[in-house]
């Protein structure tokens, strides 16, 4: 008798551990697993220009979806981010291209207009009281549309005719093209980028207080106002980095296009919500962090451009995205012993 | 949730059990998700692994035009001995005319025996700045860079020549900053002058007219330049210079001009050169009732557009066009021929052809397919061919 219970306990101890396994590593074992079937197949994918040009491609949604992982850190979400790097775009057009003013102070000025629009947020969010999803889809199409407002809806571009019929006197100066174009040793400087906010976005969440007073507020606002945290505050700040993590992520794609193109950014919003989302199984950590979301973003770009090489056409592309994020969310919402959290509060 | 409440009510063994069968299902959930994921996946390989042009005939649908194919008579130069790989790098916005365009240009590249990759930015201008990274780094032959901004693809397009390789360009304007590629375009002077010859034709001299155009857009920027000059040399009064550029142009140009007309009662005719203009147009027209009155001409041709131009009391009465599907192929070919060193010219331009609605009614024209048959010069066989090229023409 009690053998066939300690049987039945070895048993359940063994599935335990692999289905804790499957939690922990699945993920990591999925994009390994893609990563070495696009490159054993496709010889064009593992040559390292390709690796490169899709960490760059890869390096504006992460550095996106990291501002969007603070802000579901705090319980919220942050739909604005798309638009965000949107006006970004169209920011730093008005300023070099119709101002003629120099890179560095439009690129600037393009973080004042992020952390601008964040402030906003977390202005309706935490002193209006209006719920995080509706404030932030609000200021997405406030923001969309208000972009452009001076530029009558058109695309800025070098030599355009401006309203009173004379020439644009500037252009998207060299250096800020480099944003884009720039490389590091071997690397392209956006990824470098990614990088540098990635370890920054992970030393702040999880070594120090501020970040696990953020979690905290996440888990249990009133538990947090309760034992004397000011709620409001880390909340209005979580915005505020995600409107500026959006405006660097604009920033790159600015340079990256090197014209007001009026269409940026637009498709930005659910990549950005997705790899950040996607980043909650990874380690079975259950929770929005900073890897995580590196590492969804990897998976997505590999998923992506590996697609691509392969010739499938765009749509085959977002079919593969959701089933990377349902795979994702299998992993932290059905297997994981430990429960998800990041249900916005609505 | 109300499982892991109720722990403590249990015996130790029981829970363990129930762990366990409930760790049991989410197990099977879990791997019968990953299952249906790897299925798709390797469902999708098979297709793939075929033949590259599988994925581009499907996505471009059902209902694309299948081109006749000319029988070669010489062998073809170096390198087409040897395997030749061409990227194709698009920037597709909304319309029919992209898929025509790539339709047109995959089966050339077919008809060629080339391999080739096609790459679609679906309007992400980003997104196609990287994949024109990746084209370069992939080691192709050749790379075609359809559509796109040029402050965007410039420097991409300088990077490739310096790499070595070739690239043609359809309809961005690089002559400026990279004068080395080949440009290709179809003609919207020639497009523009051809229609406005037959509405000096029509109309005569000294009328008024109305005119629906936006700046900024680099093809009807060329097309404004021949309205200017037919405008000065027919003496034409513009009364109206109306448009705007947006998801819905034909509707959101119909109140435009509807505005405009029963402002200037008095035009006799009116000029909308892009197709979706002169679609809003014609509706601005029957509004108002003044089919009898006022003419319509434009540019560009489509099946919609036919059915405008043929029915009833259609103000529609002449446009210019072009066979996306025919260009297509051609921008392939003019490629092909750079490939093989016999291109003596930096950029060509596609002509395009006079359509009446006077000649779809005669000929009972009803689709693009009748409007092929019995206009040949639409298919471009002529253009960019050579004897070691099987041509695709329409």
């Amino acid at each position: 008798m009690s053998d066939r219970v300690a049987q039945m306990e070895k048993r359940a101890e063994i599935k335990n551990r692999i289905q804790d396994g499957l939690v922990k590593y699945g993920f990591i074992a999925v994009t390994i697993g893609l990563f070495s079937w696009f490159a054993l197949t496709e010889e064009t994918f593992r040559q390292p220009s390709t690796l490169f040009s899709m960490l760059k491609f890869t390096s504006v949604v992460a550095i996106v979806g990291l501002g969007v992982t603070f802000t579901m850190v705090v319980g919220g979400l942050d739909l604005s981010v798309g638009s965000v790097a949107g006006l970004a775009v169209t920011v730093s057009a008005m300023m070099m291209v119709i101002y003629n003013l120099t890179g560095f102070f439009s690129g600037v000025m393009v973080l004042v207009a992020g952390a601008v629009v964040g402030a906003v947020n977390a202005f309706l969010i935490v002193w209006l009281k209006i719920p995080d999803l509706l404030a932030t889809l609000g200021m997405m199409f406030i923001v969309m549309g208000l972009k452009l407002l001076p530029v009558d809806g058109q695309s800025v571009s070098s030599k355009m005719i401006l309203r009173d019929g004379s020439v644009a006197p500037g252009k998207f100066t060299e250096g800020f093209r480099a944003i884009d174009r720039a490389m590091v040793g071997p690397i392209p400087l956006p990824v470098v980028i990614w990088l540098v906010l990635t370890i920054l976005a992970w030393f702040l969440l999880t070594r120090t207080r501020y970040g696990r007073v953020m979690y905290a507020v996440g888990a249990n606002p009133e538990a947090a106002k309760l034992s004397g945290i000011r709620v409001e505050w880390y909340r209005f700040s979580a915005y505020v980095i995600s409107g500026l993590f959006a405006a660097t992520g604009g920033l790159i794609l600015a340079s990256r296009i090197g014209q007001g193109d009026i269409s940026a950014g637009n498709s930005l919003l659910l990549d950005a919500v997705a790899v950040a989302l996607v980043g909650t199984s990874v380690l079975g950590i259950g929770k929005p962090n900073a890897w995580g979301t590196a590492l969804g973003a990897l998976l997505i770009g590999i998923v992506i451009t590996g697609l691509t090489i392969k010739g499938f056409p765009y749509y085959a592309q977002d079919v593969s995205k959701g089933l990377v994020l349902v795979l994702a969310l299998i992993f932290s919402f059905t297997l994981s012993r430990k429960k998800a959290r990041f249900v916005p509060a609505t | 949730m109300t499982v892991w409440g109720k722990r403590s009510l249990l015996p130790a063994s029981n829970i363990k059990e129930r762990e366990t069968k409930l760790a049991n299902k989410k197990l099977k959930l879990a791997l019968s998700g990953a299952a249906i994921f790897a299925l798709l996946l390797t469902g999708c390989t098979q297709e793939a692994s075929e033949d590259a042009g599988a994925t581009s005939s499907a996505a471009s649908g059902g209902n694309t035009d299948t081109g006749e194919t000319t029988e070669v008579t010489a062998t073809a130069p170096a390198p087409f001995d040897g395997t030749v790989k061409i990227a194709v790098v698009e920037n597709s916005g909304a319309g029919d005319y992209f898929q025509q365009f790539r339709n047109g240009a995959t089966q050339q590249l077919e008809a060629m025996g080339v391999e080739f990759e096609i790459y679609d930015a679906q309007a992400d201008n980003a997104k196609q700045a990287t994949d024109m990274e990746t084209a370069i780094g992939s080691g192709v032959d050749g790379i075609i860079v359809r559509h796109g901004n040029s402050d965007t693809m410039c420097p991409l397009i300088n990077d490739a020549l310096d790499k070595g390789i070739p690239v043609v360009i359809y309809d961005v304007e690089i002559s400026d900053c990279a004068p080395r590629a080949i440009e290709t375009s179809q003609s919207d002077f020639d497009l523009a002058e051809t229609v406005l010859t037959q509405m000096a034709a029509d109309m005569g001299t000294g009328i008024n007219v109305g005119y629906v155009n936006v700046f900024g857009i680099a093809p009807l920027d060329r097309r404004h330049v021949i309205w200017e000059e037919f405008k000065t040399a027919n003496d034409w009064n513009e009364k109206f210079f109306v448009g705007k550029f947006t998801n819905s142009v034909a509707t959101d140009n119909a109140q435009l001009v509807d505005a405009a007309l029963k402002a200037n009662s008095d035009v006799t005719a009116i000029f909308a050169p892009y197709d979706e203009f002169t679609k809003g147009v014609v509706s601005a027209i029957e509004q108002n009732g003044m089919e009898g009155k006022v003419a319509a001409y434009g540019i560009d041709i489509s099946n919609a557009d036919i059915e405008v131009m043929t029915a009833e009391n259609s103000p529609w009465k002449a446009t210019a066009a072009t066979d996306p599907n025919a260009i297509g192929a051609a921008v392939v070919r003019t490629m092909l021929l750079h490939l093989a060193g016999e291109l003596d010219e930096n950029e060509y331009q596609f002509p395009g052809v006079l359509v009446t609605q006077d000649f779809l009614k005669d000929n009972g024209v009803a689709n693009m397919d009748d409007l092929r048959s019995v206009l040949p010069a639409l298919g471009l066989s002529e253009v960019m061919a050579a004897d070691w090229i099987p041509v695709v023409t329409f």
